[in-house]
């Protein structure tokens, strides 16, 4: 505790003072933000929980879905948050062939996401097993184990497929 | 036998108790037998605060002889010290003379010594018998001699003459028999760093003893000490007040800090003891701070507080060791790291330990947050002491005791989440019985005083502060406001039990009923706990009493010194293949390190020099005599 303290005291203020920044140009995704907005007000009232689930991928989804969160897209201005539990979680987002080992795992995370909840399946993978398709090690595709309720292509999907994707999945829901 | 001495017991201590209330309500009583005692006799005098802490030896006998007919089980060993223990502590409170109280103390101290060392087989409970007697004999060292002092210069056995003529002795002479007689009750209270017998006496003795010891002895510490500074020597200088203040600080903080790492479920509790007396003796210290500086409302304030949390510690401290003397018996284990799961075998001990658990760790509605609410009003009426150094002494303890109390949060989750909440840690613990109907409907009586205390401070608090305003030497403020609230000088600020209890019951029940009568959607599914996603969970996987605390070792590793153990056994063909690892991550105590070792140290020393003159020759010795007889007569 002390250490702590006297190191506290040692560095002082490190931090910088913030610049001011030019303006953005508008981009795509400024439009598509609202509508995406409106589409969770509609269907859960104010936010959208989203548990994210590596069913056996290679992990290139995840580092799309990761920008998600980053200062560019930003997604939780627009009521989007990645959660650290399927029991806080709307939605699943589920990426990879969905491995033997993962299979049963997945089957549980869905049973412990509260109803009513959205199942998207994201990237190659998840829709038939992409690359790994035959392999004697995954089931192809997340459909074998949970029902989906949307599939966004892409090996890996971008960002903005991401947001495109999730827009769909919501508008298609009544 | 043994049964129907611990039921004769129980109505004993119910006579006591209700003896002990009435003249704690103002009933004066005498009882004088001048051939029992030598110098002086037998003298028993009732008064208020002897009244109140007669209460609190009966009230607590009660329910721990009723637990002890099941506990015991009818074995003999203790019965005859058990019963000459709560004797002696039914004399201490009401001794008028200094025979009468010193033969009781002593009493008091070596019947506990027997039922310390209950199991006599336990190298344990022997060293923690040796531990304790020393200290409470180095005690007793300092009562005598600072009891003797007094007489020899009042001139007068009796307590009663001693108040009058305090005034008259010099300051000093009033200072030194202080600090000796304060020293001495602070040892029996625990105080650090007095307290090193308290952590290996309690988990020694049998649990109803323990709770005996821990909910009441360690009071007649207190008790000593008010009479000693507010009766016995008149109004002293105000830094008795503040040594008590900051005493009282490092207890608290001291006493709650190692309770937060051990792992020992009695040793926690003794340890969790330490931190209350801490906490009572820092509205003990505030009021001698407040009398001494002549605020008498403030004072009397002050030491209803301390009275309030004496009582209060004593309800659900005895009810904390009654619960784990269950857990004990049931499941063979004093050791956190061995339990877990407790909750479903054993639901009655469960239900009874997390009602002690939530008011000793002073969460509302129970009745430590009582007391410890009225602990820190008392405090922060400082502002009316126009000294800045006793302010600066006064937000230092309003700090530690908010530390505190948030470590006594943090404390008790652990105890209860580890010991009862989860999977069964060991074969032991997922056989674990259930109490008997004994030490079950001791435990529920001690539910029953925890919220009972709880909801009628409103009641309490007046005739507490009699007691504290007849101990300073006043008439007692005679203010009842309503029956609901307390309030604080005015609008400082209030509280009304009742009313956060029925908040808290109806914020509770609430829901439910709204949703029964808004005739919400029921479509309830039921699935297992989430545990991500595994296929198989075992006990260890769990947490560990030892993790839990890891926070707290690494904060504040300059107090634990924690050290980190590992042996590890690898096979003879390679050393990547592990055979046996042992981790330990034991700490270290500071007060043993720095004061009782060195101390230890320079004793044996000491002898050792000194018996040089021990030859073992007779002609030597007849040499010694003849010289001392030389001295002496040359002095006479």
């Amino acid at each position: 505790m002390f250490r702590q303290l006297a190191l506290t005291l040692r560095v002082g203020i490190a931090t910088e003072p913030p610049r001011s920044f030019p303006t953005l140009p508008a981009l795509p995704l400024e439009d598509v933000g609202p509508r995406l907005s409106a589409q969770i007000q509609r269907i859960f009232g104010r936010s959208l929980h989203i548990r994210q689930v590596d069913a056996g991928s290679c992990n290139g989804c995840e580092l799309e879905i990761g920008g998600l969160a980053g200062p560019h897209y930003d997604v939780e201005r627009f009521g989007i948050r990645f959660v650290a539990s399927p029991r806080h979680a709307d939605c699943l987002l589920v990426t990879g062939p969905v491995t033997l080992n993962m299979a049963e795992a997945l089957r549980r995370t869905w049973e412990a996401t509260p109803d009513p909840k959205i199942v998207i399946a994201a990237g190659d993978c998840s829709r038939d097993g992409g690359i790994f398709q035959g392999s004697y090690a995954v089931l192809g595709g997340v459909a074998a184990v949970v029902p989906v309720d949307a599939v966004i292509p892409g090996c890996p999907p971008s960002p903005a497929a991401l947001i495109a994707g999730l827009l769909d999945a919501l508008g298609r829901r009544s | 036998m043994a049964t129907s001495l611990h039921v004769l017991m129980a109505l004993g201590g119910l006579t006591v108790g209700l003896l002990g209330f009435t003249g704690w309500m103002g009933d004066a009583r005498a009882l004088d037998v001048p051939w029992l005692v030598p110098l002086s006799g037998l003298s028993l005098r009732m008064d208020p605060l002897g009244g109140f802490f007669l209460l609190l030896v009966g009230a607590t006998t009660v329910p721990s002889s009723i637990y002890a007919i099941g506990y015991a089980r009818g074995a003999r060993r203790g019965l005859g010290a058990y019963a000459l223990f709560v004797l002696a502590m039914a004399v201490v409170p009401l001794a008028a003379n200094v025979p009468t109280f010193l033969l009781a103390w002593e009493l008091m101290a070596l019947a506990s010594y027997a039922l310390v060392l209950t199991d006599d087989r336990d190298p344990a409970a022997v060293r923690a018998a040796w531990i304790y007697a020393v200290m409470t004999h180095a005690g007793f060292a300092c009562l005598l001699s600072g009891m003797l002092l007094m007489t020899a210069w009042t001139g007068s056995l009796t307590f009663a003459d001693w108040r009058a003529a305090a005034t008259t002795l010099s300051e000093p002479a009033r200072n030194l028999v202080f600090v000796l007689l304060a020293l001495g009750f602070a040892g029996k209270a625990g105080v650090i760093p007095l307290h090193v017998w308290l952590p290996a006496a309690h988990p020694a003795a049998p649990s109803h003893v323990s709770a005996l010891m821990s909910g009441v002895m360690i009071k007649l510490g207190v008790m000593g000490i008010l009479r000693v500074g507010l009766e016995w020597l008149g109004v002293g200088p105000p830094w008795w007040g503040v040594v008590l203040m900051l005493a009282g600080t490092l207890s608290a903080l001291g006493g709650v800090l190692y309770a937060a790492v051990e792992v020992d479920l009695k040793r926690l509790l003794a340890f969790s003891s330490i931190d209350n007396i801490g906490i009572i003796l820092i509205a003990v210290g505030a009021g001698f701070v407040f009398h001494s500086t002549g605020l008498e409302t403030l004072a009397i304030f002050a030491l209803a507080a301390a009275f309030y949390h004496i009582l209060n510690h004593a309800a659900f401290k005895a009810l904390l060791f009654l619960g784990a003397g269950a857990v004990v018996h049931g499941a063979g284990t004093r050791d956190l790291e061995a339990m877990g799961g407790l909750i479903k075998r054993m639901p009655w001990t469960s239900a009874a330990f997390l009602v002690g658990a939530l008011a000793i760790a002073a969460l509302p509605p129970l009745n430590g947050f009582v007391s410890e609410w009225l602990t820190f009003q008392a405090l922060l009426q400082n502002g009316r002491i126009p000294r800045p150094e006793l302010n600066l002494v006064f937000m230092l303890a309003l700090a530690g005791l908010a530390l505190t109390g948030g470590l006594a949060v943090a404390c008790f989750v652990r105890a209860f989440g580890i010991a009862f909440l989860a999977l069964p840690r060991t074969e032991a613990a997922a056989g674990a019985q259930e109490a008997g109907p004994t030490m079950r409907a001791a435990m529920a009586l001690l539910v029953v005083a925890c919220a009972t205390l709880a909801l009628t401070p409103t009641l309490l608090l007046p005739p507490l502060g009699a007691t504290a305003a007849r101990l300073l030497g006043d008439a007692a403020p005679s203010s009842r406001e309503d029956l609901l609230t307390i309030a604080v000088s005015g609008d400082f600020a209030t509280l009304s039990m009742p009313v956060i209890a029925a908040a808290l019951g109806l914020g509770l029940v609430l829901p439910f009923v709204l949703l029964r009568v808004g005739h919400a959607p029921s479509r309830i599914r039921y699935y297992e706990t989430w545990n991500c996603g595994r296929l198989l969970q075992t006990s260890r996987m769990e947490y560990t009493a030892t993790a839990f605390a890891s926070p707290f070792r690494r904060v504040f590793d300059f107090l634990y010194r924690p050290e980190r153990v590992v042996e590890i056994e690898a096979h003879g063909e390679s050393r990547f293949f592990v055979r046996r690892m042992v981790y330990r991550n034991p700490t270290r105590s500071l007060v043993e390190d720095w004061l009782y070792a060195p101390l230890l140290g320079a004793v044996r020393a000491g002898t050792a020099r000194v018996r040089a003159i021990q030859s073992g020759s007779a002609n030597l010795y007849l040499i010694y005599v003849l010289a001392a007889l030389l001295v002496l007569l040359v002095l006479a």
